[in-house]
C-alpha cells in the first residue's frame, strides 16, 4: 500500500542524524571531488607567451563581467606589473580610472606602481592629476609630498604644500606644513604660515598653537603680542574650555618672563569673564 | 663610553664601571685612611685578639653594588650601625674587656659620626635642590629628559637580564592601571575611521622622522635657484631638478618596507576546528563568518532555541 500523504509510522528512527554531520559529510565530499589544473613548468618563451595569453584572457574576461569590481582590475593591473609588462599595466590602470576615478585608493595605487618602478616623471603626472581631481583627500597630498620629500625636492615639497593651503585644509595639514618649515629652521615663513593658519582656522587652539611657536622660536615681545592679539577673540569665544587654556598658558608665560604683575592681572580678568573649573595661581 | 672618568684608585667603588668619585667618595677614602692608622695604633697597643678585630674592617667596608651615590650613604650608615653592635658583642665575649670598652666607644663615636654624615648629606641634596633654578618642563630638555629615562630603565633591564622589548616588565601594577586608563580615553580607531585626519596626520609624521634634514644642501639649493620659494602658481611648475639615484633607491625601499609593514595590518585568527561545521564550502565559510559578525548577536536567541528543538516561553 502506498503511503501517500503522510508516512503512518510516526516513531523516531532508530539512528538519528543532525544536520551539522549532514553539512560537514557534504564539505568532506567536496574535498573528495575537487580537481585542480595539474601544475606545469613554465620551460621557454612560447609556453610563457602562451600562459600571459591566457591570463590576460581570464582578467578581461573577469573585468568585462565584474567590471564595477575595483579588485579584479586592481589584481589585473598588479599581475601586469609582475610580468614586467609597464605600458600594458598603464594601460589598465587609465582605463579602471576611466570607470571609478573617484576612488581614492586607485589613485594611490596607481602612484605607488609608478614609484616603485622608479618612474619619477610619471609618479608626478599621477598625482598632480590626483590631486586636482580629489584635492579633499589629504592622504593624496601627504603621499605626494612625502614623495617629493623622499626625493629631496624640497622646492617641490613647498609648491605643493602651497597648493594645498589653497584649498583651506584641516588643521594637520597646516601643522605639517609648518613642521617642514621649521625642519628647514625657517622662522620667518613658519611665522607667515602661522598668521595665514589663525586666519583659516580662528579657534583658541590655534592661537594657543602660535604663541607656543612663539615662545619657542620667537622673542617675548613678538609673543605678547600674539597673546593680546588672541584675547579678543578668545573673550568672543563661547567655549569655556578652550580660554580657561589660554589664560592659563599666557599667565604662565607672562610669570616666565617674571612678570607677575601681568601674570596677576591675567588671571583676574579670566576671572571676571568665564566661569573658572579649578585655576590654580 | 670613552671619556675619562674621575675615579680615585682607592675608591671602595672603583671598580663599578658607572662610578664617578664625588667629594662624598673623597671624604670616606680620607676617613678610611684614617681609620687605618688608628686601627694599626690599637692592634700595635693590643696584644692579642687579632682575628676579632681584622673582622671589623671586613665589616666596616659594606657591599660594594652598582648604586648611584645618592643610596649609598643611607646604606652604608644603615649597614654600619648593625654591623659593630655584633662585633661589639664579639668585644664583650673576648677576654680582653679593657679593649672592648675602648673599642665599644670607638664604634659608638663612629656610628654617630656617621649619622650625622648621612643626615648631613641628604641636608645637601634638599638645599641644592631649594636653590637651584627649576628644570624647564618642555621644549629643549625633554629630549635630554627622554634619554635619562631610556638609559636608566636600560640599566634595570640589565639588570634582571631582561630585552628592550620587554620594557613594560618593571610596570608596578599601579603604573600599569594608569597606562590602560590613558588608553581607554583615547582609543584607537577601528572599522571605517581607521584612516581619520588624526591618524593620516600621524602617519605621515612617523614617515616623515626618517628622512634626513641636510641643511647644507638645502642652503646650497637655496642659492642655486632663484626662485627658491616659490608658491602655488608659479609657471616653473614642471621643470623638475636632477634627483640622485639613490634618493630613488631609498624611496622605494620606504615604498617596499610599507608594503611588507602592510601585511601585518590585521592579524591571523587562530582556527577553531572544533567549531561546528556549518558550510559546505570555503566560500560559504567566509560568508558565514561575515554574516556571523554582522547578525550574530541578534540571532543568538534564535539559533540556541533551535538547537534545542523547542522556544522557551519567555
Amino acid at each position: 500500500m502506498r503511503i501517500c500523504g503522510g508516512a503512518k509510522n510516526k516513531n523516531y528512527g532508530p539512528i538519528q542524524i543532525t544536520a551539522e554531520q549532514i553539512v560537514r559529510e557534504a564539505r568532506e565530499l567536496e574535498e573528495i571531488h575537487r580537481h585542480r589544473p595539474p601544475k606545469q613548468k613554465i620551460n621557454d618563451g612560447t609556453e610563457l607567451g602562451e600562459y600571459r595569453l591566457r591570463k590576460r584572457k581570464e582578467f578581461e574576461d573577469l573585468i568585462r563581467r565584474v567590471g564595477w569590481n575595483v579588485k579584479v582590475w586592481v589584481k589585473y593591473a598588479e599581475w601586469e606589473e609582475s610580468q614586467k609588462d609597464f605600458d600594458r599595466a598603464r594601460s589598465v590602470w587609465e582605463r579602471v580610472l576611466e570607470v571609478d576615478y573617484k576612488n581614492h585608493t586607485l589613485w594611490l595605487k596607481y602612484a605607488e606602481f609608478e614609484m616603485k618602478n622608479r618612474f619619477i616623471n610619471h609618479a608626478r603626472n599621477v598625482w598632480h592629476r590626483a590631486i586636482t581631481l580629489l584635492p579633499r583627500v589629504d592622504q593624496l597630498w601627504y603621499k605626494y609630498i612625502h614623495m617629493e620629500n623622499m626625493l629631496g625636492n624640497v622646492v617641490g615639497v613647498r609648491r605643493i604644500f602651497e597648493m594645498w593651503m589653497e584649498w583651506m585644509p584641516e588643521r594637520h595639514a597646516w601643522l605639517s606644513y609648518i613642521k617642514f618649515e621649521l625642519k628647514y629652521k625657517e622662522i620667518q615663513h613658519a611665522r607667515d604660515l602661522f598668521e595665514r593658519f589663525v586666519l583659516c582656522h580662528p579657534t583658541v587652539a590655534s592661537w594657543i598653537r602660535y604663541a607656543k611657536f612663539e615662545i619657542n622660536n620667537g622673542d617675548a615681545c613678538s609673543t605678547r603680542n600674539v597673546f593680546e592679539r588672541a584675547l579678543d577673540k578668545v573673550v568672543a569665544a563661547e567655549d569655556d574650555e578652550e580660554a580657561h587654556k589660554f589664560f592659563v598658558a599666557f599667565a604662565d608665560f607672562e610669570a616666565s618672563c617674571n612678570e607677575t604683575h601681568r601674570a596677576e592681572c591675567i588671571y583676574q580678568f579670566a576671572l571676571h569673564h568665564h566661569v573658572p573649573k579649578g585655576i590654580n595661581c | 663610553m670613552s671619556e675619562e672618568r674621575d675615579v680615585h684608585p682607592d675608591c671602595r667603588n672603583a671598580s663599578n664601571p658607572y662610578h664617578e668619585c664625588t667629594d662624598y667618595c673623597f671624604r670616606v677614602i680620607a676617613e678610611a685612611k684614617l681609620r687605618m692608622q688608628l686601627h694599626h695604633q690599637s692592634v700595635a697597643q693590643a696584644s692579642g685578639g687579632s682575628r676579632r678585630e681584622e673582622a671589623i674592617p671586613n665589616e666596616l667596608y659594606p657591599d660594594e653594588g652598582t648604586h648611584d651615590d645618592g643610596p649609598r650613604p643611607e646604606e652604608n650608615s644603615d649597614s654600619e650601625p648593625d654591623q659593630p653592635e655584633p662585633a661589639q658583642e664579639n668585644m664583650e665575649d673576648g677576654s680582653f674587656p679593657k679593649l672592648s670598652s675602648r673599642q665599644k666607644k670607638w664604634m659608638e663615636l663612629r656610628a654617630k659620626m656617621q649619622e650625622a654624615k648621612k643626615r648631613n648629606q641628604i641636608e645637601i641634596a634638599n638645599e641644592k635642590k631649594r636653590m637651584e633654578p627649576p628644570t624647564e618642563s618642555r621644549g629643549v630638555s625633554k629630549q635630554k629628559w627622554l634619554e635619562d629615562r631610556k638609559k636608566k630603565i636600560g640599566k634595570l633591564l640589565d639588570a634582571n637580564g631582561l630585552d628592550m622589548t620587554k620594557a613594560y616588565m618593571l610596570d608596578t601594577q599601579e603604573a600599569a592601571e594608569e597606562k590602560y586608563k590613558k588608553w581607554d580615553k583615547d582609543p584607537a580607531p577601528f572599522g571605517w575611521d581607521v584612516f581619520n585626519q588624526r591618524t593620516l596626520y600621524n602617519a605621515y609624521k612617523k614617515r616623515t622622522k626618517n628622512i634626513e634634514v641636510d641643511v647644507e644642501e638645502y642652503n646650497r639649493m637655496k642659492e642655486a635657484d632663484p626662485e627658491f620659494y616659490r608658491d602655488a602658481s608659479s609657471l616653473q611648475y614642471g621643470k623638475a631638478p636632477k634627483i640622485s639615484e639613490d634618493k630613488i633607491d631609498k624611496m622605494v625601499q620606504e615604498l617596499k618596507d610599507r608594503d611588507a609593514k602592510r601585511g601585518s595590518f590585521s592579524r591571523r585568527r587562530k582556527f577553531n576546528d572544533e567549531k561546528d561545521v556549518d558550510s559546505i564550502n570555503d566560500r560559504n565559510e567566509h560568508f558565514n563568518k561575515k554574516i556571523e559578525r554582522a547578525f550574530g548577536k541578534y540571532t543568538l536567541e534564535i539559533k540556541n532555541n533551535l538547537e534545542r528543538g523547542t522556544a522557551l516561553p519567555d
